[in-house]
Formats: C-alpha cells, structure tokens, sequence
C-alpha cells in the first residue's frame, strides 16, 4: 500500500523508470512520464510513451515482475516499488493533462539543476500506455547506504 | 543502413555528468531498478559500473550476470540502453584508480574523503548498445549553443588562437596568469578559474591566480589529495565532475551526520569557490613530466563542460606549463637594468599596524590575523626590515635571489610566482602593504601605515 504522502512525492513530476525481466532473466527497463495513484495506494498505474512500453509489455504480459523507481532530481531523493503486473491500456485523452503536467514538473527539476529543456523537446511522451500494477513492496532508494531499506 | 555504434562514440555518456539507470534482476524473478552513479569506457567491449555500496543490485548480479544500463548523453540527449554481462570486479589497477579518483575527487570536495569509496570496479561485457526510443537526442550543436556553451569547432578554434595571443603578448608571470583566466572567461565563457602551482612545501599547490570569486585567494594551500584540484596534481590527469554525483554525497552526509564542520584552522586562507558548483574541471600543467601548476575551472552550471571543453583544455593545459615555465625562465634572466623611475610621492599615512614574523613556522601576522606563510612570508619580513633598517623602499628579483637569508631553492626557485602571490595577497588582505612592480625585475614596497614590526 502506498500511503498519501509516499503517492504525493510520486505523482510530484520526478523522474520515473519501470524495469522488467524475460523468461532467461534478462532484464528490460524503460522511462516513464508520468505515475498515478488509485483505489487508496492499492493501485499505481504509471504511464509510458507507447515506444517505451512496447519494450516492458512482452515482459509484463508473461511474468507479471516489476520494479519502478522514482527520483527527485533536485535532491537525489528515489524511492523503488516492486509490483506485480494488473492490466495495460492506452492511455485517454483525458489523462493527457496528468501526463503534461508531471512532465513539466521533472522538466522544471532538470532545469533547477541545469539540464536544458531542449536537450529533452525530442523526447517520447505521447501517444502513451497505462500500465497497472499492484504494489507488492517499497524501498528507500537515495543513494548512500540507506539506500535498499524496505519502507512498506 | 547505419553503421553499428561503438562504445568509442559514447564518450560523453562516460563522465558521470547524468545518472545512470541500472535494470538487474535476482535468480528467483525479481527486477531491480536502480541509480547508478559512474558508467566508465573500458575497451571497445567492456565497461565498469562503479560499486561502492552492497545493494540489491549488487546481490542480483552476483545470483544473475545480466543487466541493462539505460544512460543519457549528457550533450545531445539522446538515451542509450547497452545490455551488460558481469565478467569481473576490479580492485586495484588503472581503471580501478581512474573510477576511485573521480569518486574520491567529488569526496574530498565535500570533506567526505575514504567514506563514499569505490570498492570495486565492476566490468560488464558489453553485448548490445540501441538508441532508447522515448528518449531521442538532438543536433549536439544546437543543444550546446541553447545551453551557452559555444560548440562550432571554428569558434574553438578561434577561441584558441585568441588566448594563444593573450599569452604571446604577455611580458610579465603576472600578465600571463591573469590574460590565461581572462582569455578563459572571454574566448570560452568560463567564469570561475583558478591557477595552483606546487608550494615549497612537497605534497602541497598554492593559488597565484583565480578569477571570478569576490576573493582572490593568492596564497590559498591545498594538499595533494584534497579536492580537485589537489586530485588533478595527485594524478596528473584530467579530472571532469558533476555536481549530481555530489548530490548523493550530500544525500550520504545527511545519512552519516559525518562529524565534519570542524572550525577552519586560524592559519590557513580558504581557496576560493562557488558554494554550489554543479561541474568542476581541473587539468594538469605538466612540462616534461614536472608538475607546472593545475588549472581548475568551476561552473554553477550541470553539465558545463563538455568532452570537446576537456579535450581543448587539455591541450591548452601543455602550452599553458610550456609559458609559465618560459615566463619565470624570462623574468630570471632580467637583470633589472633599466634605470629605475624616479620614486613615487611618499602615500599618506593613515594608521600603524603590527606585523609579526613567527619563526616557527614562518608565518606573518598583521595585527592578530593570519597574512601568509612559507617562503612570500620570508620574503617580506625580508623586505620589510631592509626597508626599516636602510630606508629603501626599492628592491629588485636579482638581490632577492642572491640573499642567503631567503634560503631560496638554487633550482627552479619560483621567486616570480612567490612575489606574485605575495602582491595579490597584500591587495586582498592589507591594502595599505603594498608591492608595485616598477620595471621588469624590480618593485617597490610601498607603505601608507606606520609599521611596527615584531618577530617571535
């Protein structure tokens, strides 16, 4: 269960990237735009450009294994949630504001730490898949030694 | 058809400037994502990943040898995903020390040297590279002149020359320093520099010149070891850093409530420097194998210094030991000849200041606070007690040199650098002591307070 401020940060704009594996274990991972909270923390669905999910789906669809992590730029603060696949679908225009906006927020965060907004213009982010997991467990992920305590 | 990309023309993706990503996965089915601090070149198949902390991904790849690094060209943008197999770790050696360096560089910035260490460099074959498709990158020069870099190779060129003349037209150590960093800040827009050379003291680099700090730190020591610039002379190689790696030393001293902050020793000038620099560069100014001095860039900007800037400064690094070098050689054969200009009016005197000459340590005091040490220290208590016991206020390199009392070096004694730092100092720290040169080889101590002088 994710708990409402542990969602906050995650649905802030940060940087977002989901890993997966293959039958031979062999990893995949790929970047997200945005991520969402629902049913009370039950549910993250994290949105991808559909050139990005196409290399995790594969993965999902046979194994279900997933591992996201989330970083705030600015402060190097990350957090891991390991789940298990739900579902995937397009994702609706009417989610396209949710995506623009974390978009911008991690944009505005690379820009605080110096990272022109050009060299990310050309990237992916829509049109873009919803992924849905089921979180099964969280870990602190800041670098440093902390980093791997397991948090829910 | 493209041709395949090769690790070569990923240099840029290797400096640490941006995070990594890191995709392992443990033996019973688990992904793992995680940060990823230093993706190092190897050879033409091999990389290192940098392993300073027993995490989940380490236990994975222990159970698992495949991994996936996802890593942004820090200049175009452009991701790239290189599929990895663990061949071994590394702990001692040339690449083991150039990754150690950059990790312990950023370190010993922070005052956290030997805590956020390498413990090993992992090599990963590298069995794939793709382009990431969500993240494409853009025309590099686009990028660079969008960020305000200048990137057209012509430019550089041409930024070149201009410094190039800057240093030809020089006919003084103290116009070479000052037109190097100023040719730095015109020609490449690099605001923040400063110029270190070894100190007398072995193991030890004092600051003659800086530009764009409110202080101009001359006399400012650091050891060899300490900092970049004190790595850059450690290693005598390059050193390019960004500020996201200090971000997690931040992260790892909050963690640690590492017992640093102590008070600054009372002798000591603090090396001037931005309170946040984002990207650090230092180059060596080697000649022959000597340690001519070290040149350390900072910006407040992330990724500021691009492979082409390290490349260009390196260059520039020989030439710039190559004049200083030939310039101290210059100021030593000038036998101070032409006739002096007649002396300037006695300045007003405005106050009486203490001047105390510890030999101990043969540091000078002025009224209580810590002026200089070492061998500037010597040579303006010298100065100063001929000027009080002769009455003369002019004194020339050539009598310097020949004074026994200095206990100058006889090789490569560094007079012209010491009298350099010892005149910035004064204009920093005591205006009213000051040294004006007054013809090639020959300056004047000029005083607008009475002085009493005490040594101890």
């Amino acid at each position: 269960m994710i708990q409402p401020q542990l969602a906050e940060f995650l649905q802030q704009g940060v940087g977002i990237y989901i890993g997966t594996r293959n039958a031979l274990l062999e990893p995949n991972g790929a970047r997200a735009i945005a991520a969402r909270i629902e049913e009370d923390g039950a549910r993250l669905i994290v949105y991808l450009a559909d050139v990005a999910a196409e290399r995790v789906l594969p993965d999902l669809h046979a194994n279900g294994q997933a591992a996201v992590t989330f970083g705030r730029p600015v402060d190097e603060r990350a957090v891991q949630v390991k789940g298990t696949f739900v579902a995937a679908r397009a994702a609706r225009d009417d989610e396209k504001p949710l995506l623009e906006a974390q978009w911008e927020g991690f944009t505005r965060q690379l820009e605080m730490i110096g990272v022109s907004r050009e060299a990310r213009s050309a990237w992916a982010t829509w049109p873009a898949t919803a992924i849905a997991l089921k979180p099964t467990a969280i870990f602190e992920q800041t670098p440093g030694p902390s980093a791997g305590q397991q948090l829910a | 058809m493209t041709a395949p990309v090769t690790l070569e023309s990923l240099a840029s993706c290797f400096q640490g400037i941006l995070p990594a990503h890191l995709f392992t996965c443990s033996s019973d089915g688990i992904p793992n994502a995680a940060y990823l601090s230093h993706v190092d070149y190897v050879d033409r198949r091999h990389v290192a990943l940098s392993f300073q902390f027993f995490n989940k991904s380490r236990r994975n790849i222990a159970e698992n040898p495949n991994a996936l690094v996802l890593l942004p060209d820090p200049d175009t943008g452009q991701g790239w995903q290189l599929r990895l197999r663990y061949v071994r770790s590394e702990t001692s050696g040339p690449l083991f020390d150039r990754m150690a360096l950059r990790i312990e560089a950023i370190a010993s910035y922070c005052g956290l040297k030997g805590i956020f260490r390498l413990r090993a460099a992992d090599v990963y074959e590298v069995r794939a590279i793709e382009k990431v498709p969500e993240e494409i990158g853009l025309d590099c020069a686009r990028l660079r002149i969008a960020a305000g870099a200048e990137a057209n190779p012509v430019f550089t060129t041409i930024a070149l020359q201009e410094l190039a003349a800057t240093i030809n037209q020089a006919d003084s150590l103290d116009a070479l320093v000052d037109g190097i960093l100023r040719g730095l800040d015109e020609n490449f827009g690099f605001r923040h520099s400063a110029i270190l050379v070894p100190a007398e003291e072995p193991g030890v680099l004092v600051t003659i010149a800086t530009r764009g700090y409110a202080d101009n730190g001359a006399g400012a020591e650091v050891r060899f070891g300490e900092g970049i610039a004190g790595m850059v002379a450690e290693a005598r190689q390059p050193i390019r850093i960004s500020g996201l790696v200090r971000g997690m030393l931040y992260a790892l001293a909050m963690h640690r409530d590492a017992a640093q902050g102590a008070a600054a020793p009372q002798r000591r000038i603090p090396m001037p420097g931005l309170p946040n620099p984002e990207s650090q560069l230092g180059v060596p100014l080697v000649l022959r194998g000597e340690l001519v001095g070290v040149l350390c860039l900072e910006s407040e900007v992330a990724y500021r210094f691009h492979e082409e800037d390290k490349a260009s400064i390196e260059l520039l690094g020989s030439y710039l030991a190559i004049a200083m070098q030939n310039m101290q050689l210059s100021e030593r054969s000038v036998e101070a000849s032409e006739p002096a200009p007649p002396p300037l009016e006695h300045a007003p005197v405005l106050g009486r200041r203490e001047i105390v000459y510890y030999t101990a340590d043969e540091s000078i005091f002025v009224d209580g606070e810590y002026l200089i040490r070492s061998l500037p220290a010597r040579i303006l208590w010298r100065l100063l007690t001929l000027r009080q016991t002769s009455g003369r206020a002019e004194f020339t390199n050539r009598e310097l040199r020949a004074d026994k009392s200095l206990n100058l070096p006889e090789w490569k004694d560094n007079l012209e650098s010491r009298l350099l730092l010892l005149r910035r100092r004064l204009e920093q720290k005591t205006p009213d002591l000051r040294l004006v040169p007054r013809a090639r080889g020959r300056f004047a101590l000029e005083l607008s307070c009475e002085v009493m002088l005490k040594s101890v």
